[in-house]
């Protein structure tokens, strides 16, 4: 395990390489530093995961539903040691790499389902959480990441009513709720209301944090209940879409997009000396 | 001859199909009844999921299954298996090369009084033109059961449409049944109609009454196996010089579309015609009537393959 400032460092070196790749390449940056706390300590912290043995029937699942954060996963699959992060940044993109806008089984073993399309990571991830209890094994858990306006789909709400059914208590489904959708802010777009709510409302025990507070994300993940038990767990975590860029942060545009060389310096000045500030302390 | 139910058939052969290999699970969409799936759900309750109503939900839910290893069966009236949730065929099933059989019942306008919405016109298009499905229709109860047989081992996605309307039984027990495999039900050199499902039965008849009639023996072929398709039967069907596609779905985008493409690629000029359903909407009646109607019966067909001459 991790100490907190362990995981903001390595948090704080996902969002560097995360900056490097969007100097290159055009990507959905908004949602990859929304979710990089999450992820961090989901990958570092909380999964088990083997690099080496990636097939292991004891390791835990992950579904990334809201695949358009491909980047952010794969930093964090690097994290792990699964590639190197140069290796997302020089491949991504390219005609023939293992990393781009989605993530693609077809190229990359690291990625369990392949994903893109929204509304389709959870309830493949229940389909798991059934299987595993089918076929015995009531260790692992399921984890998906889904954005906020991917909640719009009818197959989240289809899957969110049957993972109760099913007693899928080893399924832990991750809301990023940054607030905004690609065409402006959830309120205006979908009028989704209170996402936890209607979590509640299907039978879910859900966990309200601030998903860019490494202590709280640590602490929520800590305390999900045994994956025997029968309730599936909805982590509403409430994010900013764009953390850690001030430019970024809050701001429809920067659901994707590319930053300039001085951009990036800047940046990543701002991101070290905020991290050097909290723990100089 | 007697009839068969394939619906019944299919259905109740899952019970069997569990017996013979655990990882068989089913998946259902509130219609465990109308596919005839009670007796597994029975026999095997933890290996059986209804989704209810939630058909992308079913789909997507079998993929993950398929994940962990097991052999889902999703079943469902095949418009809805293939068209509310086809994009979960497509990503989450063909994208993912799950182990997962589709199993679509209703198939063509063989749901009749349901009307437009509980027939299916377009999904063979459509999952034929999904990479990587392997389709299949059937036309007998024997074929139906050495497919499902044949689906234990099989790796990848399949897609298996079947109609409600009874079918003869043609076939013995120990029918070889494969993927891109097809069946010369009957032999004939003078023009050839290959076909799938409910209407074989039909091209077995129309054949007969032409050879009483005019004496020209018309080869029956059944291309079960509608993709991959037994290239190799259509090459040598158009041998024949006439070659006529009959297949109970919209005339477009159906057997009769893959069989052209083939007969154009190779070159082969022959004298050609598909039969289906007309490329229109046409409101509920019974299956036969409607068959009449599309001259996809005895009579029509027969008389669609005298207009080849």
């Amino acid at each position: 395990m991790l100490s907190v400032k362990e995981l903001e460092k390595a948090a704080l070196e996902i969002r560097i390489n995360l900056l490097r790749l969007c100097n290159r390449e055009v990507i959905h940056i908004g949602g990859d530093l929304s979710i990089t706390d999450v992820m961090t300590v989901l990958w570092l912290n909380q999964m088990h995961y083997n690099p080496q043995d990636i097939h292991e029937e004891a390791r835990d699942r992950f579904i990334l539903s809201k695949g358009h954060a491909s980047a952010v996963t794969s930093f964090c699959q690097a994290a792990l040691g699964c590639f190197s992060p140069e290796d997302v940044i020089n491949e991504y993109a390219t005609d023939q790499g293992r990393f781009s806008m989605h993530s693609c089984n077809l190229v990359n073993p690291y990625v369990e389902v392949s994903t893109g399309s929204l509304g389709h990571g959870m309830p493949v991830a229940c389909g798991i959480a059934a299987g595993l209890r089918l076929k015995g094994n009531h260790t692992s858990r399921v984890y998906t990441v889904m954005g906020d306006g991917e909640q719009s789909e009818g197959s989240i709400w289809e899957a969110a009513a049957n993972a109760v059914h099913c007693k899928l208590g080893n399924l832990v489904a991750i809301v990023d709720f940054n607030g905004l959708e690609a065409d402006g802010t959830i309120n205006e777009i979908t009028g989704l209301g209170n996402i936890a709510d209607k979590y509640r409302v299907f039978g879910w025990n859900v966990i309200e944090i601030d998903g860019n507070d490494v202590e709280q994300i640590v602490k929520a993940f800590g305390a999900l209940p045994d994956p025997q038990t029968d309730v599936p767990t909805c982590v509403v975590a409430h994010t900013v879409k764009g953390k850690g860029v001030d430019f970024m942060e809050g701001q429809v545009r920067w659901h994707a997009g590319k930053i300039s060389d001085e951009q990036l310096s800047a940046c990543i000045d701002s991101l070290q000396s905020t991290y050097e500030r909290r723990w100089s302390a | 001859m007697s009839k068969s139910f394939l619906r019944n058939v299919i259905g109740e052969y899952m019970p069997t199909l569990g017996d013979m290999d655990e990882k068989v699970v089913i998946v259902n969409a509130d219609l465990a009844g109308t596919c005839r799936n009670r007796g597994f759900v029975e026999k095997y309750p933890e290996r059986a999921f209804n989704m209810g109503i939630a058909e992308q939900n079913m789909v997507s839910f079998a993929a993950g299954l398929a994940c962990e290893g097991f052999i889902p069966y999703a079943f469902s009236m095949a418009p809805f298996l293939t068209m509310r949730a086809c994009e979960q065929c497509r990503t989450d099933i063909a994208y993912g090369n799950r182990n997962v059989r589709l199993i679509g019942v209703y198939a063509g306008v063989s749901g009749g009084i349901s009307g437009v919405t509980h027939w299916a016109l377009e999904d063979i298009g459509i999952m034929t033109s999904i990479p990587g499905v392997a389709v299949f229709e059937v036309c007998d109860a024997n074929q139906a059961k050495r497919l499902l047989d044949y689906s234990l081992d099989y790796k990848g996605p399949m897609y298996i449409r079947s109609s409600v309307e009874p079918t003869e039984d043609i076939y013995s027990e120990d029918i070889d049944v494969t993927v891109g495999g097809s069946i010369t039900v009957k032999q004939g050199n003078d023009g050839a109609v290959l076909c799938s499902g409910v209407v074989v039965q039909y091209a077995i008849e129309a054949s007969q009454m032409i050879e009483r009639e005019t004496g020209k023996h018309i080869r029956v072929v059944d291309l079960y196996s509608i993709k991959p398709i037994d290239r190799d039967a259509v090459i040598d069907a158009a041998r024949t010089g006439h070659v006529m596609v009959a297949q109970d779905h919209n005339v477009a985008g159906g057997l009769g579309s893959t069989v052209g493409t083939i007969l154009a690629e190779e070159g082969l000029g022959v004298k050609f015609k598909a039969v289906g359903v007309p490329d229109q909407f046409v409101a509920m009646a019974h299956a036969p009537y409607l068959y009449k109607k599309f001259g996809l019966d005895a009579n029509g067909l027969a008389e669609a393959i005298k207009n080849l001459y």
